[in-house]
């Protein structure tokens, strides 16, 4: 398939056979709905750079009570919510929180450091955070043979996927943590470090760190194509000069004033207090939007510019290809398909 | 109102009654004043879906800005002929 620069009707698009069936593959999907939750304010490893214990959302008190967070939860499905997504601190360590919600939300996801395992009866996608090798790691998380525990705790688990998070120092090391887990049948999807605002530390990244990084994430999901969940264009998005909102315009209420449709109208991020506030919701309060890179803010800012990216069919299929990675790694049960796209192609501009 | 408006709102109204899989309406009993969100319960993706049937029928865009604005089907309607006529 090669970019071609006429304008397609969308039609025209969807009338390649690969297109539509993606299409419609993934368009069952389009009821999703999700806000994301602090389930503890509590943390059994410390990590420099780490988003949660940066901002005013670290002090919130935490409200352990079972009765308030089934009467959250189910207040939340009411308004529409279809997807949770458990985030901390460390939701592993109050697990009879994240099970209440599992009985009302079905689909979800827990973000953890995979060190005290999730009981198999919440049966979420699991995202399991790798910052580099077990020296790496305990240099920056403070915690030793951190990925021979996480392999050990989720070995067999079909919920357990690996995030490996890219810094300017871990980026050769992914070639080893990706071999390790193609080794114990794993699955890993690929996240970028995100400065929180006001970091000043080595990690954040630099024009050269960014192109090094994209080299890797394309011969990585050249050579294991089974073990990661990526594409091209997930590789483009996150590892452009511009960030997220540059590219994208971010539709999380933080940055977003339209309270109308979307995520501006449906989005929350409570905090272990139960409460939420706009001026400050997102997947990942507290990141610095203009160094935003995240694979969560992703999922949503890219998926929701499908508009923008049905121009020809080369850049529909990138979008395709990113909606497709999106929703393997966030939802039980949903496989990926082979991408479409191999080619990097520019994000389309807004007009 | 003209006979172009009402021919608009029809065919808005059989798109999304098509592309939304709607149930138990027609585009002769589709209120072109409910409000898209909140009565017949259209999310940003379905909305994005839309927009690009009306690109393909009417060969013009639909800013992403302006999605908010579009809450009936009579609201579009007038967004479309607006912008046919701007273009013209
Ligand atoms: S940090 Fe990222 S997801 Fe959050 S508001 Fe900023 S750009 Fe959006």
């Amino acid at each position: 398939m090669s970019a071609q620069h006429q304008q397609y009707k969308f039609s025209e698009i969807i009338a390649d056979p690969r297109i539509r069936e993606r299409w419609e593959k993934v368009r069952r999907y389009f009821f999703l709905r999700e806000s994301t939750y602090d389930m503890s304010n509590r943390c059994n490893i410390r990590c420099e750079g780490c988003y949660y214990f940066a901002g005013e959302k670290q002090f919130a008190i935490e409200n352990s009570d079972e009765n308030s967070w089934r009467r959250l939860f189910q207040s939340e499905k009411e308004r529409g919510i279809t997807f949770a997504v458990l985030a901390g601190a460390e939701p592993s360590l109050v697990p009879h929180l994240c099970k209440i919600c599992y009985q009302t939300i079905p689909l979800g996801a827990i973000a953890s450091n995979g060190l005290k395992p999730i009981s198999r009866e919440i049966d979420y996608r699991i995202h399991i955070s790798v910052w580099g090798n077990d020296r790496t790691s305990e240099t920056i998380r403070k915690a030793p043979n951190m990925l021979a525990r996480q392999i050990a705790n989720y070995k067999d688990d079909p919920r357990a996927v690996f995030v490996y998070t890219f810094t300017p120092e871990n980026i050769d090391e992914a070639r080893q943590v990706t071999k390790l887990l193609t080794d114990n049948g794993r699955q890993i999807t690929f996240n970028m470090f995100s400065a929180p605002v006001g970091y000043q530390g080595h990690l954040r990244h630099t024009s050269e760190t960014l192109k090094k990084t994209r080299e890797v994430m394309s011969e990585l999901l050249r050579d294991y194509p089974q073990t990661v969940l990526f594409s091209t264009y997930n590789i483009v998005a996150h590892t452009e000069k511009s960030a997220l909102h540059e590219l994208f315009s971010c539709s999380y209420p933080r940055m977003n004033s339209s309270m109308d449709v979307g995520l501006g109208r449906t989005f929350r991020q409570y905090r272990t207090d139960l409460q939420w506030d706009r001026e400050a919701a997102c997947c990942v309060p507290d990141t610095d939007c203009d160094d935003c890179r995240h694979y969560a803010a992703g999922s949503a800012l890219v998926t929701a510019r499908m508009y923008r990216h049905a121009i020809d069919p080369v850049t529909f299929s990138a979008w395709l290809d990113y909606v497709d990675t999106y929703l393997a790694v966030w939802v039980r049960g949903y496989d990926k398909g082979v991408n479409l796209c191999n080619t990097f192609i520019t994000p389309p501009p807004k007009n | 109102m003209s006979n172009h408006t009402n021919q608009t709102i029809a065919r808005i109204s059989e798109i999304i009654i098509d592309e939304l899989k709607l149930e138990d309406v027609t585009p002769e009993t589709f209120d072109a004043d409910l409000d898209l969100v909140d009565e017949v319960g259209v999310d940003s993706m379905d909305l994005a879906t839309v927009a690009l049937v009306l690109r393909d029928e009417y060969g013009i865009r639909i800013d992403e800005d302006d999605y908010p604005k579009l809450t009936t089907v009579r609201i579009i309607a007038e967004y479309i002929i607006d912008k046919q006529n701007s273009n013209e």
